[in-house]
């Protein structure tokens, strides 16, 4: 295999962790015959198999390396059952009592009552659609009706455009832009039905031109007629309730417009439309803040009980004091809710009206949410007991290892001895390589610990002195992995985004474990060949 | 099947439809009802409906164009009515209007014409249209359902709906029994039968796989089984509505002397109280034991709070604190009914009357317990309810025997202003197929029943104040074993019965199912199969003798011409 490190290359400086021995490094998963990044080991493969199909034993060592990578994978997985998550059961009951145990009995009475267990598989009945058939029938109305209040939109426009401000000014110019229907064609009131005289006089609306009698004219202030034509230039400060408005008669024509109740509505659906699009009250700011302030909570709370449950485990993966900071995050963004509730709570409404009741509900909503859910997480663990968890779980590790690798010598000079004698220099040998296996497995667990940055100088130290040739070391594109995942893990943890840091962390571990493996197998597999020459 | 689920489900599926935001549910008198026995208020908070609205009172003319609005009304004419008033005037931004049942097309398009601001966004029927009791329990709430012995059309209308919305809700198209001898039975059977083959569109699930058996709809009828309602029970549940009703989850304390202030109604709900949906069937004696563990565990609790010493305990004991409130809440509610339960056993005495209501119904014994009950009714220390009941056992008992003396009984009721009115009307109310079969334990045909007795009264009875069964436990038995139902039980509609037992069965009571025949249901259920129960109501005896009143106005009195002299209530009275 030749060094794919001796060429330098510009693109691929990008965020490299030097190794102490040379120049540049390339990182990902380069290609050894051409150094491209191809980023993943699948691509890489089929590009090794399509560029480079004449170099059989590379694609077959590649290929090799991948599954060795995905056997230390799967076999970690077996190993270590309880991962984050899935460790309700095991967990070690002793210091979460107080807060715990309500919930255990919550659970427990669940599973227990027979009335409540099914509806696991009971799905949602039957529902039925209608809004197909209700828009089908909604449409061609609201369409008709947007034409019509779209026309008398238009004539407004008209007549406010040089509107005399003369009463028979005004009424001559309002003639003028819309043509009157002729008086003496209508007998009756087509509103109230009843018969024009000298007391009941006809009036025209100015907008459509149809005719009704005075008590059933209504009229829109030539405000209200400006914005409905121009929605956009006028504050929504000066929008008055039209209602009180058109139900009052005017006794000045000039500022208003008569018009028949018909346009009448129209024009009001159109003005709330209006109104309602414009529109953003302060509760409801206030309670987009509240919403968006649960929505990015929730996930922290979630995480905060997976990191206690993982610390309680004894696992590495966490510190202490992310889940201090989770803590101190869930802490704050509570009194932010509890405080923004308040503020909305304070706004000034009618007693008794919707609005009130609204605000009162919301506040209420939210004590309950921050009670519930943001006040009830469980404390903080107090750090010696997870140290202890975390011993006896190393402990535990080491001895296992132990064992595993007791069992494994075993085998071996078993084997060695049916094989026959004069190997005794190779069972030796591996027993030094047994024992520094031991060590490799403590430094994985130190390493894991936190303490990362200087980590890889010992690291490449100890395999410089194992292996001879160090170009098989330095070259290692797994160191490279190793650097560039602590530097992602390091830039996770302090953006609080401990999802990232979990798989980096468990990432991370799969390649160390299968660096050591690699590192160990490498003289058993190439020092017998020399031996044999 | 579990009937709280299913409604959970529907509203749980409405209001996350209607999407993020501000909510308003707006509801009507019944559908209020159904929403609030699947979820407590605080539960809808979270979901952020935050304001509850009747469509059919009175309502302020606020508008606030920043709510949705959630309509989840029954789909009656008035509903429609106000609705489509509602839609012409909108007060809210926009509306998500679901019936809770089948609606006529022509109502659709009144209110699509109605909706000029364009402000509804999804119209759905989704079917949540009765009452969840228990998981295994719905009721209709119709308090009377016949009139003359017949049907009264508005009952029999909703009771339709109800059960097509029952079924709709577990996607059942089931096979329909019912009763052979009661019309009721008969006729709601038809009307739901009716509906599913007019709605074709909606009942057309997949059938069952490899030919197992349809879901059974069985429609059995009160008046076959009136001894049930009368009894008095002693599993928790059916004891707090015999003696103090529930009313759609809720009993009303406020009568009850030396209650706190905050109990004076309580919520019985199986989905939000761990306590009762664990000893909803536990009886009177078991649940003293239980609620003696959960003082004790409270105690412990509340003794952790004397022992705070530092910060870090205080800390420790306020992050507990929801489940402390929550716990310590439960405990008193439930100290508080059962105290009240015992009380009232004391007082009525009812022991020693509910071990003769049980003789009578269980066993037969003329002389014996017509002087037993002659003297509890005259000596009047039981109360004249208990008194009424046991002269009504006593009366249906023997109503044929050679030396029956209902009417003495019936005077000295009377002598002591018991309702003794009710008794001919009750004589009436029971269908000739209970007056056939009810009391004939001693038949020939029943040696089965006759050794089982025997055998029983050998062993000596495990609990005399719990051996009557129900009608229904052994109608249910006759449906799980496969037997042949085609006589007692005709099958509705030209469709060929199946030979297997069906796999779920959904019973409906027309008259009211008991608490009583919920136990029954909930046995079976444990033993793995798939039943619920229904009823036009939840019956307690006083309900229920309510019910028999309203049913047999107006009914001839042919059964018991002999008591003429009880026929008429006294001025004043009924």
């Amino acid at each position: 295999m030749d060094n794919p490190f001796d060429m330098h290359d510009k693109e691929s400086a990008s965020g490299a962790f030097l190794l102490p021995t040379d120049g540049e490094i390339l990182e990902g998963f380069l290609c050894p015959i051409c150094k491209r990044d191809l980023r993943t080991p699948e691509r890489l493969t089929v590009h090794v198999e399509h560029e480079h199909s004449e170099e059989q034993d590379l694609l077959k060592s590649l290929k090799e390396i991948f599954s060795i990578a995905r056997q230390g994978i799967l076999s970690k997985g077996k190993k270590k059952p309880s991962q984050p998550g899935g460790t309700d059961g095991s967990e070690p009951s002793a210091p979460r009592l107080g807060s715990e145990s309500g919930v255990a009995i919550g659970s427990a009475g669940t599973a227990n009552n027979p009335l409540l267990q099914p509806g696991c598989n009971q799905t949602i009945g039957c529902s039925c659609e209608h809004m197909a058939y209700f828009k089908a029938v909604r449409s061609p109305r609201l369409e008709r009706y947007a034409a019509e209040t779209n026309k008398l939109i238009i004539r407004l426009d008209k007549l406010l455009d040089g509107l005399p401000t003369e009463p028979d000014q005004k009424k001559r110019h309002e003639q003028s832009k819309v043509p009157w229907i002729d008086g003496k064609l209508v007998k009756l009131c087509p509103t109230c039905a009843k018969s024009f005289g000298i007391t009941r006089r006809q009036h025209h609306c100015r907008v459509c031109g149809s005719v009704m009698c005075e008590s059933c004219s209504r009229y829109l202030t030539l405000e209200e007629a400006g914005r409905l034509v121009n929605p956009t230039a006028i504050s929504p400060a000066s929008a008055v309730p039209l209602q009180a408005q058109s139900d009052a008669q005017p006794v000045n024509e000039t500022s208003h417009f008569r018009v028949c109740e018909h346009c009448m509505r129209l024009l009001l659906i159109r003005m709330e439309m209006q109104d309602w699009k414009r529109e953003r009250p302060l509760v409801r700011q206030y309670y987009e803040t509240l919403r968006r302030e649960r929505t990015d909570i929730e996930p922290h709370i979630g995480m905060y009980r997976r990191i206690l449950d993982s610390l309680y485990d004894g696992d590495v993966i966490y510190r202490l004091s992310d889940a201090s900071t989770l803590r101190e995050k869930i802490g704050r963004s509570a009194e932010k809710l509890d405080n923004v509730s308040k503020s909305l709570q304070t706004l000034r409404s009618a007693v008794g009206s919707r609005e009130d009741a609204l605000k009162k509900a919301i506040r209420l909503g939210c004590i309950s949410y921050i009670k519930e859910q943001m006040l009830s997480i469980p404390p903080l663990p107090v750090e010696e007991e997870i140290k202890k968890v975390q011993l006896r779980k190393r402990q535990e590790t080491e001895r296992r290892l132990e064992r595993e690798r007791q069992l494994a010598l075993e085998a071996f000079e078993r084997l060695e001895l049916q094989s026959g004698g004069g190997s005794v220099d190779s069972s030796l040998h591996d027993r030094q390589n047994g024992s520094s296996s031991s060590s490799s497995t403590a430094s994985t667990a130190e390493m894991t610990n936190g303490r990362y940055g200087a980590a890889v100088s010992t690291m490449d130290n100890w395999t410089g002195t194992q292996t001879g040739p160090t170009s098989n070391a330095t070259s290692d594109p797994l160191i490279d992995q190793i650097n560039i995942v602590k530097g992602y893990i390091r830039q996770a943890r302090a953006a609080l985004r401990f999802e990232e840091v979990a798989t980096l962390e468990r990432n991370l571990s799969e390649l160390t474990q299968e660096f050591y493996y690699r590192q160990r197998s490498e003289p058993v597999d190439t020092k017998p060949i020399p031996e044999a020459q | 099947m579990n009937v709280i689920r299913a409604i959970q489900m529907y509203i749980d599926k409405m209001i996350s439809d209607a999407g993020p935001g501000m909510k308003l549910l707006m509801m009507d008198r019944e559908t209020i009802s159904i929403v609030s026995m699947a979820f407590a208020q605080s539960e809808m908070l979270q979901k952020e409906v935050f304001l509850f609205e009747r469509l059919d009172s009175v309502r302020s003319n606020e508008k606030l164009k920043y709510l949705k609005c959630i309509v989840f009304v029954r789909p009656t004419k008035d509903n429609i009515f106000l609705l489509q008033q509602e839609l012409q005037s909108p007060k809210f931004g926009s509306y998500y209007i679901y019936f809770s049942n089948i609606i006529p097309r022509t109502d659709i398009k009144i209110l699509a014409e109605s909706d000029e601001g364009e402000s509804v966004q999804d119209f759905k029927e989704i079917y949540a249209d009765y009452l969840p009791v228990n998981p295994n329990l719905f009721s209709l709430h119709i308090p009377t359902c016949l009139q003359a012995l017949n049907w009264n059309p508005e009952a029999l209308e909703r009771s339709t709906q109800g059960l097509v919305s029952v079924l709709l809700s577990f996607k059942f198209r089931p096979a329909i029994r019912y009763r052979s001898g009661s019309t009721a039975a008969q006729t709601l059977a038809k009307k739901v039968h009716e509906t599913i083959n007019k709605e074709t569109a909606l009942f057309s699930f997949r059938p069952p796989e490899d030919g197992a058996a349809p879901p059974l709809l069985l429609i059995l009828d009160r008046r076959d089984d009136p001894i049930t309602p009368l009894l008095n029970q002693w599993t928790y549940q059916a004891m707090v509505h015999e003696l103090l009703t529930i009313n759609k989850q809720r009993v009303d304390l406020s009568g009850v002397s030396g209650v706190p202030k905050d109990l004076k109604e309580v919520v019985l709900s199986t989905e939000q109280d761990e306590f009762y949906a664990n000893n909803l069937y536990a009886n009177f004696g078991e649940i003293a034991t239980t609620i003696k563990v959960l003082m004790d565990e409270f105690q412990r609790k509340a003794n952790d709070q004397r022992k705070i010493e530092s910060i870090a305990d205080m800390k420790n004991f306020v992050e507990t604190y929801p489940q402390f409130r929550k716990m310590s809440g439960t405990v008193t509610k439930h100290l508080v009914l059962i105290s009240e339960l015992s009380v009232q056993v004391g007082q009525q005495q009812l022991f020693e009357v509910s071990e003769l209501e049980q003789e009578i119904a269980c066993r037969a014994d003329h002389s014996t317990q017509l002087q037993r009950v002659k003297r509890l009714v005259s000596e009047g220390k039981i109360s004249a309810a208990n008194a009424l009941r046991l002269v009504l056992l006593y009366a249906m008992r023997y109503e044929r025997h050679a030396n029956c003396d209902t009417s003495g009984l019936l005077k000295l009721l009377q002598d002591r202003g018991g309702r003794s009115y009710i008794a001919p009307r009750m004589l009436e109310y029971i269908s000739t197929v209970a007056r056939q079969e009810l009391f004939n334990t001693v038949k020939i045909t029943d040696a089965v029943k006759l050794t089982r007795n025997l055998i029983k009264e050998l062993k000596g009875v495990e609990n005399v104040y719990a051996q009557h069964e129900c009608v229904l436990k052994g109608t249910l038995e006759e449906v799980i074993k496969g037997r042949p139902l085609d006589a007692q039980y005709p099958i509705m509609g030209n469709e060929v019965p199946f030979r297997r037992p069906p796999a779920e069965v959904i019973v409906f009571i027309v008259g009211g199912a008991t608490y009583e025949e919920a136990l029954a249901v909930h046995r079976y259920n444990q033993e793995g199969y798939r039943i619920v129960l229904g009823g036009t109501t939840i019956h307690n005896s006083e309900s229920f003798l309510e019910e028999v009143l309203a049913a047999t106005v107006g009914v001839p009195f042919k059964h018991s011409r002999s008591l003429q002299q009880f026929h008429q209530a006294p001025a004043g009275t009924a």
